[in-house]
Order: C-alpha cells, then sequence, then structure tokens
C-alpha cells in the first residue's frame, strides 16, 4: 500500500516539481511587485526610449566636450569629444587599476596560498581578499566618490580594491595548483619562504599569472565603464551625464556602440594573447562567437 | 673515515597515524661517501629522502645533521635534494634554473634585486658545461628531453656544493653515455668536494660501480651490504 504509494508520487515528481517551482514563482513575483500591469507600463517605456535612441547620435565622436573631467587639453575636437576622453579614461583606469592590483595582490596570493604560508597567514589573508570581494566595485566606486570626489581618482582606487580581492584569489589558486616538487627542492636548501615563492612559486606559475592579469585587464575595461555611473570617472560618467539632465538617449546609445566595439576589439585580443601564456588543450582558439556571446 | 654529516638514532620512518615504514637503530654517513640506497618500489626509500632534506619529520628518534639537531640550524645550503620528478622550474631557462643552486649562498639585496654576482653567472656556465649542455643554457627547461632535464636538476646541484645530496633517481632513464657524466659528476662532488651523496637507484650495476657502501631496505629495516655483492641480474 505504502509502496505503491511512493511509487505513484514517484511517477507524479516532475509535475509536483513543476506545481512547487511554479507557486513558489507566483508568491516571489507578488512579494516583490514584479506583476503583468508593471511589466507593461515598462514595456511602455521601453518602447518611448527606443524611439527616442533611434537614430544613435554619432555627434558624441566629434562634438567636444567642454565639461570634461578632468579638462581636455587637446587642439582637435574629436580627440576631445565625450566618446573618446570617456574611453580613454576607462581604459586608463583599467590599466592602473590592473597594474595597482597586480602589484599589491601578488604577495598577498603568496600569503593566502596554502602551499607557501603558514596556516594563520594564508586563513587571515584569504579573509582579507573575500573582504575585499563582498562588495562589488560599483559600491567601492560611491564609497570613493564620497571620500575623494566626483572623478577618475575614485575609479582607480575602487577597481583597484576589488581587482586585489578578485585576482589575489584567481592567484593563490594558481599558485596551490603548481607541482610541489620545486618547491621541495628549494625548501631543502634552507631558503627562507619569501625567496621559495619569489624564485620557484611565481615563475612556474608565471603562465597562469600572466593570463589571470590580462584577464583582470579586460573585466576591468568591462566594469570601469559601469564604475563611471556613480561619478567615478569613464565613459560611464559621460552616459550618466547625458542620461541624467538630459535624456540624449540618441547619444548615450552611441556611446554604448563606442563601448561595445571596444570591449569586444580587446575581449579578442586578450583572449589571443592569454592563449599564448596558457599550454593546455581546454583553451580553446578564439572566436568571435566566444567573443560576442556571454561567458558563463 | 672523515666527518659523520648525519646519525640517525632509534629512528623510525613514515606518516603520521600509520605504522612506521622503516625503523633504523643506527646509521651514520660521512663526508665524501657515495651511499646507495635499493629496495623494491614503495618500500619507503623516497620517504626516507624526503626526511633526511627535512621536509618530512620522523615518527620518533634522533636525526643529527652536521652535527645539528634541527634542520633550522643548518647553514642555507648544507642540503641538496633532486626529487625523483627533479624539482626544476619548467616555464624558465637551463641557465636559471642551474642559477638557483647558488641562492643560499646569495647575499639578501642580490635576493631581492635579482642580481647574481659574476661570479656565479660563471659558475652557472661551469656547471652547464660540465653536464653538457652549453648549447641549451639559453632554452626552457619544458622544451628539453627527460635526461636532459636530469642533467640540469644535478647542475643545479654542481652549482649549489651541499655538504649533502640526497638523488631520487636522478640517474633513471638516462643513456649510456649521459648517465656516465651525470655519474661523473656526482662522484666529483663526493670526491673533491667531500659532499656526502645518497643515491636511491634501481640499477645494480651502477650501484656496484658508484657507491662506497649500500643500504637496502627490506621489510620495515635497513641492511647495509657491500656493493660487490650486489647480484646483478641476467638480463
Amino acid at each position: 500500500m505504502l509502496s505503491s504509494l511512493i511509487q505513484n508520487l514517484r511517477k507524479r515528481s516532475r509535475l509536483i516539481t513543476f506545481i512547487a517551482v511554479s507557486l513558489l514563482a507566483y508568491i516571489v513575483s507578488r512579494h516583490l511587485d514584479v506583476t503583468g500591469p508593471n511589466l507593461s507600463r515598462g514595456f511602455d517605456n521601453l518602447l518611448v526610449i527606443m524611439a527616442e535612441s533611434f537614430p544613435p547620435d554619432f555627434s558624441v565622436l566629434t562634438n567636444r566636450a567642454s565639461w570634461s573631467n578632468p579638462p581636455c587639453n587637446f587642439d582637435s575636437d574629436i580627440l576631445c569629444s565625450p566618446a573618446a576622453v570617456g574611453l580613454l579614461q576607462t581604459l586608463e583606469i583599467a590599466f592602473l587599476a590592473t597594474l595597482f592590483g597586480t602589484i599589491i595582490s601578488l604577495p598577498l596570493s603568496s600569503m593566502a596560498a596554502h602551499n607557501l604560508s603558514p596556516l594563520w597567514l594564508s586563513t587571515i589573508t584569504r579573509n582579507l581578499l573575500a573582504g575585499l570581494r563582498v562588495l562589488p566595485s560599483l559600491i567601492w566606486a560611491l564609497l570613493f566618490v564620497i571620500i575623494v570626489g566626483i572623478g577618475p581618482l575614485a575609479g582607480v582606487l575602487a577597481m583597484t580594491l576589488y581587482t586585489i580581492g578578485y585576482l589575489g584569489k584567481l592567484q593563490y589558486e594558481a599558485l596551490e595548483g603548481i607541482r610541489k616538487q620545486p618547491l621541495e627542492a628549494a625548501r631543502a636548501m634552507g631558503l627562507s619562504r619569501a625567496v621559495v615563492t619569489r624564485y620557484f612559486a611565481i615563475p612556474e606559475a608565471s603562465n597562469s599569472l600572466i593570463s589571470q592579469i590580462l584577464f583582470m585587464f579586460e573585466y576591468n575595461v568591462r566594469h570601469g565603464s559601469v564604475v563611471g555611473l556613480v561619478g567615478a570617472g569613464g565613459i560611464g560618467w559621460y552616459m550618466q551625464y547625458y542620461i541624467s539632465p538630459f535624456k540624449l538617449y540618441d547619444r548615450v546609445l552611441a556611446l554604448i556602440l563606442v563601448l561595445y566595439v571596444t570591449v569586444t576589439i580587446i575581449d579578442w585580443l586578450s583572449l589571443k594573447i592569454r592563449r599564448r601564456f596558457i599550454e593546455s588543450e581546454e583553451v580553446k582558439k578564439p572566436r568571435w562567437r566566444d567573443v560576442m556571446l556571454p561567458q558563463k | 673515515m672523515s666527518n659523520s654529516v648525519i646519525k640517525l638514532s632509534d629512528v623510525d620512518i613514515g606518516f603520521l597515524g600509520e605504522s612506521p615504514l622503516i625503523s633504523i637503530p643506527n646509521f651514520e654517513a660521512f663526508a665524501g661517501e657515495v651511499i646507495g640506497i635499493i629496495g623494491v618500489s614503495g618500500i619507503g626509500k623516497t620517504t626516507l629522502l624526503r626526511t633526511l632534506a627535512g621536509l618530512q619529520q620522523p615518527l620518533n628518534g634522533q636525526i643529527s645533521i652536521l652535527g645539528k639537531s634541527s634542520f633550522s640550524e643548518l647553514v642555507k645550503g648544507s642540503i641538496g635534494y633532486i626529487p625523483q620528478r627533479l624539482g626544476l622550474v619548467h616555464h624558465q631557462t637551463v641557465g636559471y634554473n642551474v642559477l638557483m643552486g647558488a641562492l643560499p649562498q646569495a647575499t639578501w639585496w642580490q635576493s631581492l634585486f635579482s642580481l647574481p654576482s659574476a661570479e656565479m653567472r660563471l659558475r652557472t656556465r661551469e656547471a652547464v658545461d660540465a653536464v653538457g649542455l652549453s648549447d641549451k643554457i639559453s632554452d626552457q627547461v619544458s622544451q628539453l628531453s627527460g635526461g636532459q632535464q636530469r642533467r640540469v636538476a644535478v647542475a643545479r646541484s654542481l652549482m649549489q656544493k651541499p655538504s649533502i645530496l640526497l638523488a631520487d633517481e636522478c640517474l633513471g632513464e638516462l643513456d649510456l653515455a649521459t648517465s656516465e657524466i651525470v655519474a661523473e659528476q656526482l662522484l666529483h662532488l663526493a670526491k673533491e668536494h667531500g659532499s656526502c651523496v645518497i643515491l636511491v637507484d634501481h640499477s645494480p650495476a651502477r650501484m656496484r660501480v658508484l657507491c662506497d657502501r649500500l643500504i637496502e631496505l627490506h621489510q620495515g629495516k635497513i641492511r647495509e651490504m657491500e656493493p660487490g655483492s650486489i647480484s646483478l641480474p641476467l638480463l
């Protein structure tokens, strides 16, 4: 009797799962006010924005941005256009954040790696890196805009902190993945932890480390545009300028297209360079499809 | 014999929480000796070498290395260790790997700024020449054959000139000519520099020629043998 009931339930388990998930989705949607009328209202707004966005206004590539921050000193209007200034700032923020982040995260990741440091030190350092990753770069940017004011400096500081947390984790995992024999040969010589790390562990993991730094730069270019939305410089700041007071969506769309092309080119280049540093067969040859489609 | 460099008293070797792999009531090794360790696979030869290198604690007993009871008291570079898989930095060149043997003698600023002295660079060149890899000094280690990689590991030890060299099967997989070059260098280290060389190897013929003493690990015990008494297989 009981076994036949269980068998019946098993047969209908898919139906029960479907009903349970649907019910949960309904309850959560009600709770968050994700309702049909709201969605339809949003759709109406989307249509308005789309209508105002097309055609994109590429004057953002030619007109001078006299209000740029910091001021642009070139004579050429194109070089001082919102797109050029914003894009250059985004790349500069990403470059500095990746550079500073790498300089700080490399010793931290060595301290966090279990095979290079005592347990107490690796536990403390891992917690520190995890703490830096708790806040997304956007929140760090908000905090630094309050601390140092609107401008690229806030962006550099925010992205640097996030880079330390994120890259530090990738790097200590790479360092932990190296073969133990070079470390043992070095330890038998009586070398200090710092020397073992510097001359044996880091060179042994160098390909992975370089690949991760390139990936981080690519990531920072993408996220460097987001931090601008809260005033931390970069192309996002110029988008925000057009959205917030003026609602010039056609210019915003032009900036988005410029950013899209740039990010796609950087992603492709980064994939190509990173491939040179990774010997594993698992890394596929970079294809446009990989770059265009969102990564899992 | 000259100075005692390794002294073991009532030492049990193995892994924590497990019964000992080998029990050694007494063992002593001297400077300038070449000692061979033989025994079937899994008997504990590598574990013994790792323990002598200070990479693993003995389960019981006293180990004295160069008169010191703690590895931390030893002068840097006193022990050289060539693991079975050689312990080379694969993404670096032959020259880089050999130069690493000079790190124990480097000053703090040479280590910090990666500035080897002219003498270190010259000795690196000599060590690479000694193992017959002069034309490969700038090649990446990962591009070398297994035999060439073994020669790099030996050159690193020649550079280091340790008081005790522990080599785990560093002569395996070598052709006869290369094996002779490497063996000659190990003998040079023992006889000219006065290092105590402890070798793990599976070739009875090589052990007969190379070693002053032979230690066989058998059923958790060590047994000392005369190198001449080792029987050569028919095949």
